[in-house]
């Protein structure tokens, strides 16, 4: 099939255009259309996945139209190994994420709208082979999580007070309001950052082509990649959360609706860690090589202390969404090891803590409509009201974990294997500890909402996950499984272009 | 007379003008100072073209179109000042403040 | 793959497609018996086939076969696979008989349950099944160590399994923490072990200071699951799981996989006499202290409990010495002896509904099936001659001998006689003396519950005579002989036997009663683990939340707010009047002027 990669980057923008049209009474067919949208790219992923030579590797099914000819900006897509991994990941969280909000009522045909554009740029940027592009796509998946999180989110409250209460005074803090300005102004500062390096970049390479492989074959100057690559990893790295500009993703994750923290979480952070991998690593290898010392350092403190964060939460969404800080650590940490091992293993972290914590918001979103309470000292019991959710939480937890037979299990594993084989060899102890915090805090959620005598007065009748809302769990609950025994199947995409992209790094490091 | 007396008429117009425009609280007196200000500037148009040559005249006539079209709108907005305020002093206008 | 290797494959995929089953056919699951027989089956078959493999076995010979699981850059770097030796026959015939028993006696004893939850009781059994012979079968540590998380996943929500109870919860998530604690030091031996040779074999030759340092780490990984001094107090609080749950987890198989790593990596182990010692003292202490506080336990699984403990100390001390063989022999026996008595235990707690001992008493007369056999288990686990338990303790012991000063082998003299006479206690107090007000109504349970307890009484009466066997497949040297070690246990043994009935036949405490209790209660180790949890780690914790909100969160709106107070004030400058701009304008005009006089 011709022309795939750009189906799938327009199945759901078009699926948006058609809800344009749709009136907004119209509430079964929006949900189909934009259903449609979803599968339509998902089957194309997998189409791709099916079709990929993963012994060739390298770039493939590739597209080129030119844009503006006269700065060398094209739309050109292709699809190596990574982005395999990447868009199988992300058309499963936006398939189930569909259904996951089959129930939003407020501005429903905005919010799949929305929620379509976004996954659009979210596609985009993992097949861009144009730097100008793949910026381009980038913008469009983060801006609208504005306006999803601002309309659709929900608020709480935060004590204002600690050194900096003053500056507080001023914010709604805690709003939903509060936590989408916030997310979406810091994410805007990194894009400025990276703004500045692309263009760096581009003109050093002759400033006649944003094409990736063109910049890939120039070899920048050691003054330029220094002052690149830090850029290009504060810029992605905030979106990826990195410390200490993590801080959009606990409040933003929390305020967010299911199906918008299930993306948020699950696939855009990715889109930092891919940004940084993708273009700062591989565009600056000897930047890369040089600043690995902090890149690493810096994700075994977000590790660490994402986890020990989460450890501190009363909020149920809180606890998910410090967990993802932590695991992004995790995939960073793999990052910086800039050995193949490492580097399949962030790869492999991204796919599985994009399904795990997909797992998890949906399940949260599924309780909280339900309980009306993310503060996990009010619930317990629940499983004996909602078994099958209190079944896939546990295995969300698992993996989180890192248990054997889990997904994240082999991804956390070849991040350490990759860490301890690096230059840095101590940077698996604190990983592999950070582990161990997330399986008191994990398990500790568990048995707090979920075990303990039958929930009595207003949770007495919580029912179970209904219809649509079995598919999030059931989807990704198996996908936990499938990759936690077979990690072949995307380990062989992964590693045929880590390869690839290491080879360059190699000699310098 | 000579270039430098046109020009030190011109300067002359021209401060008081600036003088008017500064310290002048009613918007037609503003107008009016400007105008002046204007005509100075014309004044040493015209004395260049005069003793230098050059296409200074026909700045002038611009100028004085434009002047025209100005006047126009200022006397509009003099009218919507009336108006507004039952006045036409300016620093009662100050709505635009940060 | 040759036919022996499918045997084994089999052992460990049919418990896991029974448990897959379940799991994907709800209804299924939701009936209840149909899964309990479908689980029984799966674990008739994997017993079967490890009988099978034991027979076709021929002594001395190891064969793998291994598939590649992750492959990197065209090679392998992880493999799953299946490992035949004597080992794993041996052990995995002791877990699948162990646990059809234990299979087999649930079917009565759970019978209480909700058919949903009976079918969720057998699916963990069954998932427990796959778990323990992935772990036996393991060819390589990563596949060990995949089965080690998984049966300490097992055991986690089996010790949950009524999680209605909170002490059930909180006792649950403990066992998991405590031994995912010590599991760190099993990752990070697999790390040290994968830099130094690029693989997870445990047949490397290391450097004495790399093989010290992964054996080390692998001994924490034991201290954990092994429930060793001082991590071992997640054991006793693992007994709010079902009764036959803490008969195969938590007695006979799960708890014995410490011990089995240390028999798998024995090559390893062999190469770092430093890690040794330290095995040789922790075990002894922990046989020793455990054996103290199970003398003034109230509860029978408790006592129980802590004789696992002990028990687990004479394998680690055993390994310590040197002699694998010793440890894996007293691996097997123990693991029928206290399989048997914890499900004689659950025979009687099941008659009389409670735990307590004071509850019990005269049982011999209403339960004689459960007496006879719980009095063979308890015989040989105190070492009486003749019965399995005196033959692997005695040969554990004179592997002691000499080691280290004697003082091992004096504290685990002390034990042999401790043990006896703690046993003794309990015999009787459960089954000896008059009739408790419970124990009045209490009868002898039916067929599927007696049936295990006959099976297990064999074997723990007579294991001990296949010593021989055992060490001719493992290739080790066994044989008994008349010396110093078996003349002082046996009499140790009979004489804390006498002793007990001369105390406790008479109603009185144990001497020492008052110390051992207040230890127990103190129980200081166990105060200091949750003092570490709550003020250390979630002290920090709380620490760590607290910076990230106020802190790094604050910094960065302190940014925001600075943005927008600088903005307010630099607004001011607009004031909005005509002439304010007029004469900015004017002076701006005049400066540039005087800008352009000047230069």
């Amino acid at each position: 099939m011709s022309h795939l990669l750009a189906w799938i980057v327009a199945a759901p923008a078009i699926a948006a255009a058609v809800l344009l049209v749709l009136p907004a009474s119209a509430r079964l067919p929006i949900r189909v259309v934009s259903l449609i949208g979803a599968v339509v790219a998902c089957a194309g992923s997998v189409l791709v996945a099916l079709t990929y030579d993963r012994v060739a590797g390298g770039m493939q099914m590739p597209d080129d139209w030119a844009l503006v000819p006269s700065l060398g900006i094209h739309l050109k897509l292709a699809v190596d190994g990574w982005g395999v991994a990447l868009l199988l990941l992300t058309g499963v969280i936006i398939v189930t994420g569909v259904l996951a909000s089959w129930g939003v009522e407020k501005r429903g045909k905005e919010f799949f709208l929305l929620l379509l554009v976004l996954v659009s740029g979210v596609f985009g940027v993992f097949v861009s082979q144009d730097l100008f592009v793949f910026f381009l796509f980038y913008e469009i998946a983060v801006l609208p999580m504005y306006l999803l999180i601002g309309i659709w989110g929900a608020s709480h409250d935060v004590p204002k007070r600690g050194p900096f209460g003053f500056a507080w005074k001023r914010f709604a803090v805690g709003g939903k309001e509060y936590a989408a300005m916030k997310l979406t102004l810091m994410l805007l500062v990194g894009s400025a950052a990276i703004l500045v390096a692309m263009f760096l970049l581009w003109k050093e390479a002759g400033g006649t082509s944003f094409d990736l492989a063109h910049l890939e074959q120039t070899k920048f100057s050691l003054a330029t990649q220094n002052w690149a690559f830090p850029l290009l990893w504060l810029g992605f790295g905030t979106l990826a959360g990195v410390f200490p500009f993590h801080t959009w993703s606990p409040d933003g994750h929390a305020s967010a609706p299911t199906a918008v923290s299930m993306l948020h979480a699950g696939v855009l952070m990715k889109l930092g860690a891919f940004g940084v991998m993708r273009v700062g690593m591989v565009l600056c290898p000897d930047a890369a090589a040089n600043w690995a010392w902090l890149v690493g350092g810096v994700a075994v403190i977000n590790v660490l202390y994402g986890a020990l964060c989460a450890a501190s939460q009363t909020d149920l969404k809180y606890i998910i969404a410090y967990s993802s800080v932590s695991h992004m650590g995790i995939v960073m940490l793999g990052a910086a090891t800039l050995t193949t091992t490492g580097w399949n293993g962030a790869v492999y972290q991204m796919f599985a803590h994009g399904i795990m914590t997909g797992l998890f918001f949906a399940l949260v979103g599924l309780v909280y409509e339900r309980a009306h309470t993310r503060a996990i000292a009010k619930m317990g019991g629940f499983g004996h009201v909602m078994p099958a959710v209190a079944c896939f939480f546990t295995l969300a937890c698992l993996s989180s974990l890192g248990l054997p037979g889990t997904a994240g299990f082999v991804a956390e594993f070849l991040v350490f294997l990759g860490a301890a084989e690096g230059a840095h060899s101590w940077w698996a102890v604190p990983a592999v500890i950070g582990a161990v915090v997330t399986a008191v805090y994990v398990l500790r959620a568990c048995k707090t909402i979920f075990w303990g005598p039958p929930p009595t007065g207003e949770f007495a009748h919580l029912t179970d996950a209904r219809s649509t809302e079995w598919a999030a769990p059931i989807v990704l609950g198996a996908a936990l499984i499938l990759f936690g025994f077979w990690p072949r199947f995307l380990l062989d995409f992964i590693d045929v272009a880590s390869h690839t992209f290491l080879a360059r790094i190699a000699p310098f490091s | 007379m000579n270039l430098t007396h046109c020009l030190l008429l011109a300067s002359f117009l021209f401060c008081v003008g600036v003088y008017g425009l500064l310290t002048r609280r009613q918007a037609v007196a503003v107008l009016l100072a400007l105008e002046l200000m204007m005509n100075a500037a014309n004044l040493a148009f015209v004395a260049f073209a005069h003793f230098r040559g050059g296409p200074g005249q026909l700045f002038v006539v611009f100028a004085l179109a434009i002047t025209v079209a100005e006047v126009a709108i200022g006397l509009a907005l003099v009218m919507l000042l009336y108006r507004r305020h039952d006045d036409t002093a300016l620093d009662r206008a100050s709505e635009t403040q940060g | 793959m040759s036919s022996l290797q499918s045997w084994a494959a089999l052992a460990v995929l049919v418990p896991l497609a029974a448990a897959l089953l379940c799991v994907v056919l709800p209804p299924l699951r939701r009936a209840g018996k149909p899964a309990a027989a479908l689980c029984i089956l799966a674990s008739l078959v994997a017993t079967a086939a490890s009988i099978y493999l034991l027979t076709q076995h021929e002594a001395g010979a190891v064969t793998r076969t291994e598939v590649p699981w992750i492959v990197l850059g065209g090679k392998a770097l992880a493999s799953i696979g299946v490992n035949v030796d004597g080992v794993s026959v041996v052990m995995l015939l002791v877990v699948c008989v162990v646990a059809l028993c234990v299979q087999v006696f649930s079917l009565a004893y759970m019978h209480d349950e909700t058919p949903s939850s009976y079918g969720r009781y057998f699916t963990l059994h069954a998932l427990f099944l796959f778990s323990m012979n992935t772990l036996v079968v393991a060819p390589n540590l990563l596949q060990l160590f995949a089965g080690w998380e998984l049966v300490g996943l097992t055991s986690y929500l089996l010790i949950g399994f009524w999680f209605h109870k909170p002490s059930a919860a909180r006792a649950s998530v403990k066992a998991f923490w405590m031994t995912k604690l010590a599991d760190m030091g099993f990752v990070f031996a697999l790390l040290a072990l994968f830099v130094a040779t690029r693989g997870f074999d445990w047949n490397a030759r290391l450097s004495t200071e790399t093989a010290t340092l992964v054996t080390a780490l692998l001994f924490l990984a034991v201290v954990g699951k092994s429930a060793q001094f001082p991590l071992h107090v997640w054991l006793p609080d693992a007994m709010e799981g079902p009764t036959p749950v803490s008969a195969l987890l938590h007695a006979a198989t799960m708890v014995a996989a410490g011990v089995f790593l240390i028999v798998r990596a024995d090559p390893l182990f062999a190469q770092a006499p430093a890690t040794c010692e330290v095995m040789l003292w922790v075990g002894s202490i922990t046989a020793l202290f455990a054996a103290c506080l199970a003398l003034v336990q109230s509860d029978i699984k408790k006592v129980l409990a802590y004789s696992t403990c002990s028990q687990l100390g004479y394998m680690v001390a055993a390994l310590g010495a040197g002699s694998a063989f010793a440890g894996f022999f007293h691996l097997g026996t123990h693991a029928f002896f206290k399989a048997l008595l914890f499900l004689g235990a659950g025979s009687v707690i099941h008659a009389v509904h409670s735990n307590e001992l004071a509850d019990m008493g005269g049982l011999r007369r209403k339960m004689p099936v459960t007496t006879l056999t719980f009095g063979i288990g308890a015989l040989s686990l105190a070492g009486v001659p003749g019965l399995a338990g005196f033959f692997s303790k005695d040969f554990v012991l004179a592997q002691l001998e000499g080691k280290a000063g004697w003082i091992p082998w004096t504290m685990l003299m002390a034990t042999s006689f401790l043990t006896a006479f703690y046993m003794g206690r309990v015999l009787i107090k459960a089954f000896g003396g008059a009739e408790s007000a419970k124990a009045h109504h209490a009868h002898e349970s039916g067929g599927a519950m007696l049936l295990p307890l006959v099976v297990l009484a064999v074997p723990a009466l007579a294991a001990g005579f296949l010593g021989g066997v055992l060490a001719e497949w493992s290739g080790a040297e066994y044989h008994v002989h008349l010396g110093l070690t078996p003349v002082v246990a046996s009499c140790l043994a009979i004489a804390g036997l006498l002793g007990a009935v001369m105390v406790f036949g008479r109603g009185r405490a144990a001497p020492f009663a008052g110390v051992l209790e207040s230890l127990d209660r103190a129980s200081a180790v166990d105060r200091t683990w949750s003092g570490l949890y709550r003020h250390v780690l979630l002290g920090v914790s709380a620490v760590a939340g607290f910076v990230d909100r106020y802190f790094v969160d604050g910094l960065i709106n302190a940014v925001g707010y600075t943005t927008i107070e600088s903005g307010a004030r630099v607004r001011r400058l607009q004031t909005g009047r005509i002439h304010d701009y007029a004469m900015a304008v004017v002076v701006g005009a005049l400066l540039i002027a005087l800008w352009g006089v000047l230069r």
